[in-house]
């Protein structure tokens, strides 16, 4: 949890900027993550998140700002270690896996970097295959490997790497739902196991609550909020933010603008509605509610159970005030 | 499905410009008979084994060269990259004859090295210099090609993987990118030497006074000037052995180079970022290794083309090339003396050789589809494999009876090798359009040829342009057909600078040289817009 992780951060961003030609990509960015920590940086694609990760993982040099891993000073402006000093691995988001190796090889791979010898690097690989539940692969190349399977081996491999910080980049962006929440599974069930942290750069809100301590949410290369996943979901620091991180509505009450989440609306109160659109989505259904000029979005599982055109009444179990905020 | 008027129209062209000529040659050779090629080999000795030589130590100068390029602009930052990348490109450019008097301009007698610093390269105008001018002309497909593999076939995301799983710079380019490359690298090497082995621009200029020969000036020398029939059984034998040794190492390049070959593990992503971090070592390591790769294209480039072109401005053999020596004389005198007609062939030939071959490309495209296409596409690139020399010989031996010294017989051979530079790009851009803008034309109520003429042909519009530039571009660049077919009123620009500098006229040698490279230059300057991005997006990745 979030408070566990504060004395020694593993990762230490300060005031990180990475820049292409000149152009900020990344914008002073801070950033601390415990020991089992797992922060999610969330964002839309080209807020910097794969940027950030490259930048933690070496592969780009620093604008601006300090990078330290485990207790060490691995980056600043004038330079830094290369990738294969750092401790850190890293799941790539459309895999990176080799395609002259097969699955048994490419991760036995880090683990001869590490001058194990072949036949011992091959049996802890098959282990690590064995966690990830592919060691029936082990043979096979990626070309013979669906893109679910792909991303496991991609996994075994940054396993066997034994890092301090994982980094994964979209770890399920390319895979279809069934997959996704299988791999999200076994993301929370290795984080159980894991001491090392890890950073999970994802454009999926649904992801990043469900497999964070801490959310960081990115705009543009900067990060406007960082906190756990019911803190950014609850209390988000502006409408842009409320927007990526749920379905969200807002409404005037008093000269206030107030952000109401789905789950907010209860059926049966003081406020009448007209049901404006209605979309069954199978577990529950979404509802879209006119009260004059203000639009509310409702969920409650099940059915429909109001036609379009109905007038039925509402209450509002929360509301949230958005702090004021100047580029609105 | 085909069309039967212009499936006729295709099997006529096919056979006039393409199976004629190779039977022609190939009947001449049985006529010959066993006895006479057997005698015509044993005096051959010299031109194949100088071949070899050129071939294989052009061939090495260019993979070497060409793909330390590629992996250095490809994965390593430093400034001036694009810049350099854009100087590997102008010696596509460079026709391989000019290259070869700009270098003797530049490194041999009474050349710039020579007036400034007393320094010749040794070795010029022999086996040393022709195979590195060799190398120099191949270095840049090598380049493209050793590129594109490392944008495709060995993606930044795979070292990248291996640096996070704790592989250095070096072990990660060992373990990964150079496996992946290797086909590619072999492609690469196959086509420099096919490339290297029928050159004859470079060989013809270096080789020639110097009494070096080789297959392809060989070939040229017996049918041009000499009149015995031995040496015209002996110029038919090395025709054969040119084009068997190039087609062999030119499917040997294909199937290397298929694209079935590059096993991809998934779509590049990520950003378009350079593998290597800017660190301490590493950036001195960097500038040390970007300034050898500049020291490289000056010497390689730059200072040869500086060279011609002080030449061509200078107003007499031996005069310093210094300010108040230069003049534009040698333009207009060489122009009004020799030039002024070879323009206007040059630009005639290239601009009947585009449309042509335009014409053509199109004519195949609607006579045939699918599979049938295909082996349309492989009779018309068979001509485009044999090399220059075997095919002017068969043009030669087909139409020389009837159609000798005219620019009509350039032409045949012009179309025959260079159908196929229309004929692909313009088969790829009509596949890559979706079926179904025919169908949304024809089911908006367009006839077939209403739905041709308002749909497929606009979109098509550019890739036909771009097309018809690049023939009149290698038209232009042409001068090893076309040595060998010209006649008294039909010399080309290339065979004008050829016999100029076989004459042994350095000032206006080079002033055409000049002329001509300046008119290539202006014709590529709309398709160089389309390399660049095509380089760029291979970049991109």
């Amino acid at each position: 949890m979030s408070d566990q992780s504060q004395s020694s951060p593993v990762l230490d961003c300060r005031g990180v900027s990475v820049a292409y030609d000149g152009t900020p990509v990344v914008d002073r960015v801070d950033l601390g993550i415990g020991a089992g920590e797992t922060l999610a940086l969330l964002g839309p694609s080209g807020s910097g998140k794969t940027t950030m990760l490259y930048a933690i993982a070496g592969f780009l040099p620093l604008s601006a700002g300090e990078l330290w891993l485990a207790g060490r000073r691995v980056a600043t402006r004038d330079g830094g270690e290369p990738p294969e000093r750092r401790p850190v691995a890293m799941v790539f988001q459309h895999y990176g896996l080799w395609p002259h190796l097969d699955a048994l090889e490419t991760v036995a791979y880090p683990l001869r970097r590490a001058q194990i010898s072949g036949n011992e690097a091959r049996r802890q690989a098959r282990g690590y295959l064995e966690q990830m539940h592919v060691d029936h692969l082990a043979n096979r190349r990626p070309a013979e490997l669906s893109g679910g399977e792909q991303q496991r081996v991609g996994l075994a491999r940054a396993l066997a790497r034994r890092p301090a910080v994982y980094l994964l980049d979209e770890p399920t962006a390319h895979l279809d739902t069934a997959l996704k929440a299988e791999l999200q599974d076994e993301l929370a069930r290795r984080r159980s196991v894991e001491r090392a942290a890890a950073i999970i750069a994802t454009h999926d809100v649904d992801e990043a609550l469900a497999l964070a301590d801490r959310v960081a949410l990115l705009r543009a290369g900067r990060i406007v909020q960082s906190g756990t996943p019911t803190e950014v979901y609850e209390r988000p620091v502006d409408e842009w933010a409320a927007r990526l991180t749920g379905p969200a509505s807002f409404i005037e009450r008093d000269g206030r603008r107030l952000m109401v989440r789905p789950d907010w609306v209860m059926p049966g109160g003081d406020l009448h509605v007209t049901v404006e659109a209605v979309r069954y989505r199978g577990s529950h259904t979404d509802y879209t509610l006119a009260a004059g000029n203000d639009r509310l979005l409702a969920r409650w599982p099940g059915p429909p159970r109001h036609e379009v055109g109905a007038r039925i009444s509402v209450g509002l179990t929360s509301t949230y005030r958005l702090p004021p905020s100047d580029d609105r | 499905m085909s069309n039967r008027p212009a499936l006729g129209g295709l099997a006529l062209a096919v056979g006039l410009l393409v199976l004629v000529p190779l039977a022609a040659l190939v009947g001449t050779a049985l006529d010959i008979g066993a006895a006479d090629l057997a005698a015509g080999l044993g005096s051959t000795g010299g031109p194949v084994l100088n071949t070899v030589v050129t071939g294989v130590a052009g061939t090495l100068v260019a993979v070497v060269a060409g793909s330390a390029f590629a992996v250095l602009t490809e994965r390593v930052d430093f400034a001036g990259r694009r810049l350099l990348r854009v100087m590997m490109l102008v010696g596509l450019i460079v026709p391989g004859y000019v290259s070869g008097i700009a270098w003797l301009n530049a490194y041999g007698p009474a050349g710039i090295s020579d007036r400034a610093l007393g320094v010749q390269l040794p070795g010029l105008q022999g086996p040393l210099g022709i195979s590195l001018v060799l190398g120099a002309e191949a270095a840049p497909l090598v380049f493209l090609l050793v590129a594109a593999g490392l944008a495709t076939r060995a993606e930044p995301d795979l070292e990248r993987a291996a640096r996070a799983s704790g592989a250095s710079a070096w072990t990660a380019f060992r373990t990964i990118s150079l496996p992946l490359l290797a086909p590619v690298i072999g492609g690469a090497t196959a086509i420099a030497f096919v490339l290297s082995v029928t050159a004859f621009g470079a060989p013809a200029v270096l080789g020639i006074p110097a009494g070096f020969g080789t297959m392809t000036t060989r070939i040229y020398r017996d049918l041009s000037f000499a009149a015995d029939p031995l040496a015209f059984g002996r110029a038919i034998t090395l025709a054969v052995l040119l084009a068997v040794a190039a087609s062999v190492v030119a499917a040997l390049a294909g199937w290397l180079l298929a694209p079935a070959r590059a096993r991809r593990s998934g779509v590049p992503g990520g950003p378009s970022a350079v593998a290597v971090p800017r660190m301490g070592s590493g950036r001195l390591a960097t500038a040390v290794v970007a300034a050898l790769a500049w020291a490289l294209v000056l010497l390689a480039v730059i200072v040869p083309l500086v060279a011609l072109v002080l030449t061509a401005l200078t107003r007499a053999v031996g005069l310093p090339p210094t300010p108040d020596n230069w003049t534009l004389a040698n333009f207009n005198t060489v122009l009004d003396t020799h030039a002024w007609a070879a323009f206007g062939n040059s630009l005639v030939l290239g601009a009947l050789a585009a449309g042509g071959a335009v014409l053509l490309a199109v004519l195949g495209l609607v006579a045939v589809r699918g599979r049938a296409r295909g082996v349309a596409a492989a009779l018309v690139g068979l001509s485009f494999a044999i090399p220059g020399s075997t095919l002017a010989a068969a043009v030669l031996i087909a139409y020389g009876p009837l159609l000798r010294d005219t620019l009509v017989i350039i032409l045949v051979a012009y179309l025959a090798k260079f159908w196929v530079l229309a004929f692909r790009p313009l088969s790829a851009a009509l596949e890559a359009l979706a079926a179904d803008f025919g169908r949304a034309a024809r089911a908006s109520g367009a006839d077939a040829l209403t739905a041709a003429r308002t749909i497929i042909l606009p979109l098509l519009w550019p890739s036909l342009a771009a097309s018809a530039v690049l023939v009149f571009m290698f038209a232009l660049h042409e001068l090893t057909m076309s040595s060998l077919l010209y006649g008294p009123t039909s010399a080309t620009l290339a065979v004008v600078v050829l016999n100029l500098q076989q004459l042994g006229d350095p000032t206006q040698t080079a002033a055409l040289a000049v002329l001509v490279t300046l008119l290539v230059a202006l014709v590529s300057l709309p398709l160089a817009g389309r390399l660049g991005a095509f380089a760029s997006a291979r970049w991109r990745g």
